[in-house]
Formats: C-alpha cells, structure tokens, sequence
C-alpha cells in the first residue's frame, strides 16, 4: 500500500508548529495536522488528501493535559478518547463527555484518537461533539496572530467543514463546569455497539424541578443529523416550564424531528431519521429525569 | 525555523520486543509496514488497513492500538511489543497457551491481534469480567471461532469474574 509522499514535522511547542503551518501556507503549501491519526491515516490511504506537508503535533505536550481551572475544566486537544473515559475529572464535572468518548470506535481507536481530531476532522457522526455542545464548551484557535475563542457551534459550517485557518491550530477546549442540579445522558444509536459510525447520537442536560414538576432548563443536540451540529432548541422551549408527562414529551419528540428536517430538508434518511429523532429525544429525556 | 520545513526521510529509533532498533525511512509510511517489511516481525497482520479489523494490533508504550493507524515517525522513542514478544515456541505466554487448548484458533489472522488486546487488558483489568473481556476484544474482529472459545481462553488466563454476560 503506497501512501502519497509529503515531508513530516514534528514541532514540541504551539509556536513551533504555528509557525510551521503559516510558513507552509505561504509557500502555497498544503499543510496538515496530524494528532492520533484515525482520520487522517485513512484519507492518505485513499489519496482523498494529498499533502506537501504533515505537521505532527503530537510531541506537543502542552496539549494533552485535563485541568479543572476555576468553573471550567480545560481540555487539551490531544487529550484522546481513552483519557477522556477514564479521567477522575472528567467523570466527576463532566461525565456525558467520558460517556461519549467511551462509544467511539475500539479501545485501538480510542488509545489513539484525540478529541482535538474529533472536533476539527468535523464529521456529523462525531460522538463528542454533540456533547460538548450540550456543554456550552469553547473553543481556542492559535494562528500566528495570537489566539481566539469561540462557542463550538461557531466552529462548523458543514459536514467536514469548519472555520479553522490553514495556519491555525486548535489549542484548547474549554468547559464551563455545568450546573450541579443538571442531569445528562449520551445515546448512541449504530449498528453495533463497538467499531460502529453512528446513525445517529444524542446528548442531553437537563434540570428537572421535582417540588414544582417542572423542566428548569433543557439542552438537547442531536448528532449525525443535521449539517451543522446545533441544539434541538424548539423541543428544548416545548420541555422548559412544563411537567414530565407523556404529553409534553411526545410534543417535544415531534418539535425535534420538525426542527431536523427543517434544518437537512427532505433526504433519503428522513423517513428512518424523523421517527427515530423524536423516540431518542424522548428516552434521553425519560433517563435524564430518571437520573435523579 | 527549517528552511526546508520537515523531512521526506525521518529516523526512528524505538524499543521493539525488548530490542533497541534505529532505521531511517521515508515518512510516508505506516508502522505496520515497518514492522512486517523491515523488521520482518509478520505476526502482526495487515486485514482492512482502516483501523477497522485489528489485525494489525500492537502494544504502543502500554496501549494497544492498530498498527495501521500509527504513522511510522510516530514510532520514534515507542516501546512496541508485538506477538513475537510474547513468547515463542518452547516458551508459551499463558495466554498463547489457553488460546491453544480452548480451541480459540481456527485461521489464525486474528490471533496475533486478539492475544495482545487481551495482553493489555489483562494488565489493567487482572480479573475482568465476560462483559469486559467483550469490550477489550471489540476492537478485533474474528470470522471463524464465533468468539466464545476466546473469551473462554481469556477467562482460563484471567481466573475469577466469570459471573456477567454469560
């Protein structure tokens, strides 16, 4: 198996591969990232990239620390899959995320991929990203002008497209230590439990009130479903105020499925995807309430 | 800053079975190819080359990952076991063994692969449970055995926690 020719670096600082990426972009350069590898190892097999240049960023150790820094916990990028399941901070502030690194792929996959990769290679079937939405998690972009940060549903634009530079490296992710009364849930719906892309995820926050029996707040993201990931917001304003019955579930179930198609028109999944997007936003919904 | 920016040709020097090995090569190749091609280590097998089949299964610097996945600079300053570390043919690995008697052998392919995820998860997890010997195996897929006689073989090595999923 030959694999196209590009040249390798391997800077150990941001500087340095920042550096490199804004050098080789002036030179007209294609230059690319590479951080675990599970995307990327497989477009250069099938040549569908074609680099001058890889730019290994995996001797970068800056970025692969998890820190709790006052209310948010910081993740380094090139925290993978594996450290993200297995993180006591993780768990304890943020587990949906530990929930949704922990379906991805294989324990091979998830020792080598990176959440940095899974943000930024931007494929709607991503498992973090729907909760890291839920979050509310920001980004950190480091170009050679300095760094800038944005809400990570700025981030995309399409499936395999997001507003990162060729000469900008994703340097942190950064999550708000959500409110302790929310619950949260991570579904993942595939065609096999392990080794599988999926048909579709889900992650959900939500705080029910039980002495007044009603939905506080609700936040809702729906992956593999829309072209750009987004929070199901009319099924979250159908829920918020309201009591837990099947009623205002079912409503909510439908306000999702509408908003779906509304945002990916009438495709040949639609007519499995509008049932199955109201039924999961109802069972992560009923097992958030369910968590306490 | 290089003026060339990056090499077409890298030297990687790593720990491979408990042997130091240094070699150049070009970058534009996999750590799979490295150890079939120049170190002639062929237990490790290529299957669907996507990171899909685990075939290609190593144990990079305590984790088990897919040969296939890993660019071969990656390898450089690695300790990187791959079935022919593990034992050899007068010295079994009691995992090699229990595979042998279980009958968790049939055409082989995905032996080498599935004997070091169950390496690495035995590591972490000395006594895991069925369910758990599943997951540690997920990443590696068997077309002949059905699974049961392996996990029956890891379970023989591991002892104990036998209770789930059976």
């Amino acid at each position: 198996m030959s694999y196209p020719k590009f040249r390798y670096a391997v800077p150990k600082t941001v500087r340095d591969a920042v550096e490199i990426l804004h050098a080789a972009t002036e030179k007209g350069e294609k230059a690319i990232v590479l951080a675990g590898g599970t995307d990327l190892m497989v477009q250069l097999r099938e040549k569908s990239l074609v680099p001058d240049l890889v730019v290994d960023i995996s001797r970068v150790t800056s970025l692969t620390k998890i820190e709790r820094m006052g209310n948010e916990i910081r993740i380094g990028p090139l925290v993978t899959h594996s450290m993200l399941a297995s993180s006591d901070l993780i768990r304890e502030y943020v587990g949906v995320l530990s929930e949704a690194a922990r379906t991805v792929g294989s324990p091979q996959i998830r020792n080598l991929g990176t959440l940095g990769g899974n943000i930024v290679n931007a494929s709607p079937a991503a498992d973090t990203i729907p909760a890291l939405v839920i979050l509310d998690a920001q980004l950190i972009l480091t170009g050679p002008k300095g760094d800038r940060t944005l809400p990570i549903t700025d981030f995309f634009e399409g499936p395999y497209e997001t507003v990162i530079e060729a000469d900008e490296l994703l340097t942190g992710v950064i999550v708000p230590l959500p409110p302790p009364s929310g619950r949260a849930i991570f579904l993942k719906l595939a065609r096999r439990k392990a080794l599988a892309i999926a048909r579709m995820n889900l992650a959900c926050m939500l705080y029910y009130n039980r002495q007044k029996e009603v939905f506080e707040w609700v936040r809702l993201c729906v992956g593999s479903s829309t072209p750009r990931p987004v929070r199901m917001t009319e099924a979250e304003k159908i829920l918020e105020g309201q009591p837990f019955t099947d009623v205002v579930l079912q409503k909510a179930g439908q306000a999702a499925a509408e908003q779906m198609v509304a945002l990916s028109g009438l495709r040949s999944s639609t007519a499995y995807k509008k049932p199955v997007v109201g039924d999961l936003v109802i069972r992560a919904v009923k097992l958030a309430v369910e968590k306490g | 800053m290089e003026e060339k920016l990056g090499e077409e040709i890298v030297e990687i020097s790593a720990m491979v079975n408990g042997t130091s090995v240094v070699l150049r090569t070009p970058a534009n190749r996999t750590m799979l190819s490295i150890l079939r091609e120049d170190l002639h280590l062929t237990g490790v097998k290529e299957g669907c080359g996507i990171g899909e089949c685990g075939a290609c299964t190593v144990i990079m610097d305590g984790k088990v990952v897919n040969a296939c996945m890993v660019l071969a600079p990656k390898m450089d300053g690695a300790t990187i076991t791959t079935i022919e570390g593990l034992g050899d043919e007068e010295n079994l690995h009691p995992l090699q063994k229990a595979f042998i008697e279980h009958g968790a052998v049939q055409c082989g392919f995905c032996t080498p692969g599935m004997i070091l995820s169950a390496k690495a998860l035995l590591d972490e997890k000395p006594h895991p449970t069925r369910l758990e010997i599943r997951e540690g195996i997920s990443g590696n897929l068997c077309r002949c055995t059905g699974y049961q006689q392996i996990v029956d073989a890891i379970e023989s090595v591991a002892e104990g926690g036998m209770e789930e999923g059976r």
